[in-house]
């Protein structure tokens, strides 16, 4: 059976300590927007933590939201886009194809959970920054929209990884960098096809939600909490 | 007092219809110029968005539309004018409707193709704009027909050929009796574009069983455009976008603000080309009748979406709503009440406050209380996503503010190069007295 | 040969018109010419026209060819968009109906230029009649032998400017 990765996140773990952002960044050759940039409201940051709060001072309730492309099943994003840059693969995964994108920001205006990001300009990095790119990853051009892939280039070698060494890939081996950088250990990823995988158990438990779940969208984004 | 235009003198008639094309007067020299300034102006911030990169204009996450898909529903809303007097005032064979048809007509394409720019303007990467059209290819490319998008590639082409054609059929007979001019270019220019048209019977069946088939083609695919426009926005799962009402609104909305474009327009013409026999208080009245009709009709749209809004009480839409009548879109949306519908409804609604003047007044307070519907439609349901985190606000920058006012130059400049070459009220269409002296 | 004949009424021209095809002259031998339309009642100078017909059965063709097109080329491309089918009739049936219209609208515009003549190439000696405004002008087209009868026939109706062309 084909793999279907989903992702779940632990959000009575969260610290909200954005290390799975900066990773995020770090791992995927995010543009730098620069503070007059960000001051505009274009800073692009794939997966973004959302924080809630409940009550007043002093007895303020924070919950941190990571939030990141839910790579839905019934994605609201693929079907208006007119010259198919973006679809679903037969992983499951949303696919964003950076050479098809005419920037049309249909799919943008349509996601509900507005996780895509556009790059404004031509991306450009401080210096010694360009120096730290990931070489499995595509620099985008500027006119693009691009979004999390649940590091899909991460999927790839591991797949390859495990075709070269005549091993199959074995629950656990593909971490996107958030799952991989965070302290708390409050996120996983995995096959949800894969009964036996920790995240589909995890996605059976009583503490799982997803997100606007009303919309039909399908996310294969868990988000485990105890009470909404 | 003055005698209707179909009792004057043919020859007066031509004369005054022709008189127009030859010459050009100071004053349309100096809006030439100062129209082909804020054209460059606008085409000088084009370059700079194609050059720089979309971030030159105000756009920013989540409000990835604005000023461009808020001007290009306008003006494809424009265009529905030539729609509505000349297919269904030719439909229901109303008289009033001959001097009024071929500028309606005019009116219709420009603001096609004006309106037809924005989505190639709008794109992130706008050089490659092609890629929506289906070519063959050896790279396995395709456009994807189930986005609304590619609709909207096929209802404006349709509606663009068909109005270029709704024009130009009409147009023929005038041509051929204009083959005469004096200078050489326009000679040919009218000869070419005459075919040949001799005035046989054979050609005027022709001709009128035509534009009977085109006037009925021609309402079926307006009513479609604008509707397809519509669903650009209602596809989407946005807050207060996915409404099933957005169609007939939309086609409600732009009929409305193509007869206050239309009413502009001819009081324009009415004044600067001494038309003051041909456009009369009786055009201006019936127009004005229906401008008020329109106003009221979507009053009742307006109505019937904000209220099924307010009372359904959904969280994600009530964001929206709030932000639109009460926070920081109200006085926007306030404004474009007042503009839409209690200006109309005062102005041509009493009787005798119903003047030629009052009429225009009116039908430009309408197009710039659309102007604002489209910004309300579209700007404050995206910058209050369901994820509230991401809301955000939206201010256009110089950039889209010149493309803006290039648009209103370019279909300024368009009409006036379209009335200096062709009689903007059709000839052949008034009868000559039967006894007249020449 | 061509005899051309001009008026100012229309009620003399219904007149020649009827005297002429009883004379044996056929329709399509009689042309009118004016800077205007011309009404004339039903079965004086019937132009039958298949239009209408052309129209329908080029926008059912056009639809009919869209769709087909659209279905087989989107199943050309197995790409999965949002859980929706790879061709479904309605969400592409704004597409079929747009090219529809648009089928019918150019085949309304082609057959009208050829229905009207504008296209096909003209007899070289016909006469074009300048007419004025508000003069009818017919022109017959006659064996040189049936010109007599047919000059006496527009006489007798007042027509005015009668004259022969052509042998």
């Amino acid at each position: 059976m084909e793999r279907r990765w989903g992702m779940t996140i632990d959000l009575d773990r969260c610290t909200g300590c954005q290390a799975c952002v900066v990773a995020c960044h770090a791992e995927n050759n995010l543009p730098v927007s620069g503070p007059v940039e960000a001051a505009k409201g274009r800073a692009v940051h794939w997966i973004r933590v959302d924080r809630y709060y409940e009550g007043t001072f002093p007895d303020v309730k924070v919950k941190y939201m990571p939030v990141m492309c839910q790579h839905c099943d019934d994605a609201p994003c693929e079907p208006v886009c007119p010259v198919y840059a973006t679809y679903h693969n037969a992983e499951g995964l949303n696919v964003q194809v950076y050479n098809r994108c005419v920037g049309t920001f249909y799919c943008a205006n349509n996601c509900p959970y507005t996780v895509r990001y556009f790059n404004w300009f031509e991306p450009e990095w401080p210096e010694p920054l360009q120096l730290q790119h990931n070489p499995d990853v595509a620099v985008r051009p500027g006119g693009v929209m691009e979004k999390c892939t649940f590091c899909i280039q991460r999927i790839k070698r591991t797949k390859q990884d495990a075709a070269q060494e005549g091993r199959p890939v074995v629950d656990g081996d593909v971490q996107p960098a958030c799952v991989q950088s965070c302290p708390a250990e409050a996120m996983t990823f995995g096959d949800l096809n894969d009964p036996n995988s920790k995240v589909s158990r995890l996605a059976e438990s009583g503490r799982a939600t997803r997100l606007l779940e009303e919309l039909g969208t399908k996310p294969k984004v868990i988000y485990l909490q105890r009470g909404k | 007092m003055a005698t209707t235009p179909e009792l004057l003198p043919y020859g007066r008639i031509r004369e005054d219809l022709f008189r127009p094309l030859s010459g050009v007067s100071r004053n349309y020299v100096l809006a030439t110029v100062v129209a082909f300034v804020i054209g460059a102006a606008g085409l000088v911030a084009w370059g700079h968005q194609l050059r720089s990169g979309m971030g030159v204009t105000g756009l920013r996450r989540p409000v990835f539309w604005g000023f461009y898909l808020v001007n290009f529903v306008f003006w494809i809303g424009i265009s529905h004018a030539g729609t509505l007097i000349s297919a269904i005032l030719r439909l229901t064979d109303a008289a009033w409707r001959k001097p009024v048809t071929r500028a309606a007509e005019a009116i219709t394409v420009f603001a096609l193709m004006i309106g037809a720019m924005f989505p190639i303007i709008h794109l992130g990467r706008g050089w490659l704009f092609y890629w929506l059209f289906p070519y063959p290819n050896g790279r396995l490319l395709w456009p994807n027909f189930r986005s609304p998008l590619l609709w909207d590639v096929t209802a404006i082409t349709t509606y663009l050929t068909g109005s270029v054609i709704y024009l130009y059929l009409p147009l023929i007979p005038d041509l051929a009796q204009l083959a005469e001019h004096r200078t050489l270019w326009r000679r040919t220019l009218y000869r070419t574009l005459s075919l040949g048209w001799t005035g046989s019977d054979r050609e005027w069946h022709a001709l009128e069983r035509a534009m009977k088939l085109m006037a009925g083609m021609i309402l079926a695919v307006a009513v479609s455009v604008h509707t397809v426009v519509a669903w650009d926005f209602a596809m989407t799962v946005a807050p207060m976008w996915h409404s099933t009402i957005f169609g007939p609104y939309f086609v409600t909305g732009a009929i409305f603000s193509g007869i206050a474009a239309l009413i502009v327009v001819l009081a324009a013409l009415r004044k600067i080309l001494h038309l003051e026999f041909y456009l009369t208080r009786h055009h201006f009245n019936n127009l004005a009748k229906l401008l008020l009709l329109m106003s009221l009709l979507w009053f009742y749209f307006t109505m019937a979406e904000n209220l099924t809004v307010w009372y359904g009480n959904d969280p994600g839409e009530m964001a929206v709503f709030a932000a639109r009548t009460r926070a920081r879109y109200a006085p926007y949306f306030w404004t474009m009440v007042l503009l839409n519908f209690v200006v109309p409804l005062v102005l041509l609604g009493i009787r005798r406050l119903r003047t030629i003047r009052t009429a225009t007044i009116a039908s430009a307070c309408v197009l710039v209380g659309m102007w604002l519907e489209r910004y309300l439609i579209i700007v404050p349901t995206l910058a209050n996503p369901r994820l509230a985190s991401a809301s955000s606000t939206y201010t256009p920058s110089w950039v889209e503010l010149a493309i803006t006012a290039a648009t209103f130059a370019a279909m300024v400049m368009l009409y006036m190069v379209f009335s200096k070459l062709f009689p903007i009220i059709a000839v052949w269409e008034f009868k000559p007295h039967p006894l007249e002296e020449e | 040969m061509f005899v051309t004949g001009e008026f100012r009424e229309k009620e003399p021209v219904v007149h020649t018109i009827r005297q002429l095809r009883d004379a044996g002259i056929d329709s399509s031998a009689l042309d009118l010419f004016s800077a205007e339309p011309v009404e004339l009642a039903r079965g004086v100078l019937d132009r039958p026209s298949r239009m209408s017909l052309v129209a329908v059965s080029a926008a059912v063709g056009t639809g009919l060819l869209a769709t087909a097109f659209i279905r087989y080329t989107q199943h050309d491309y197995k790409l999965v968009t949002g859980g929706m089918p790879l061709f479904s009739f309605w969400a592409t049936g704004v597409i079929t109906y747009e090219l529809t219209m648009l089928g019918a609208i150019v085949a309304t515009f082609g057959w009208f230029l050829r229905e009207s003549g504008l296209i096909r190439r003209r007899e070289k000696d016909a006469p074009v009649p300048h007419v004025d405004p508000g003069v009818i002008c017919l022109r017959v087209r006659c064996p040189a032998g049936q010109a007599p009868e047919t000059i006496d026939t527009m006489r007798r109706h007042g027509a005015l400017k009668i004259e022969r062309s052509g042998q």
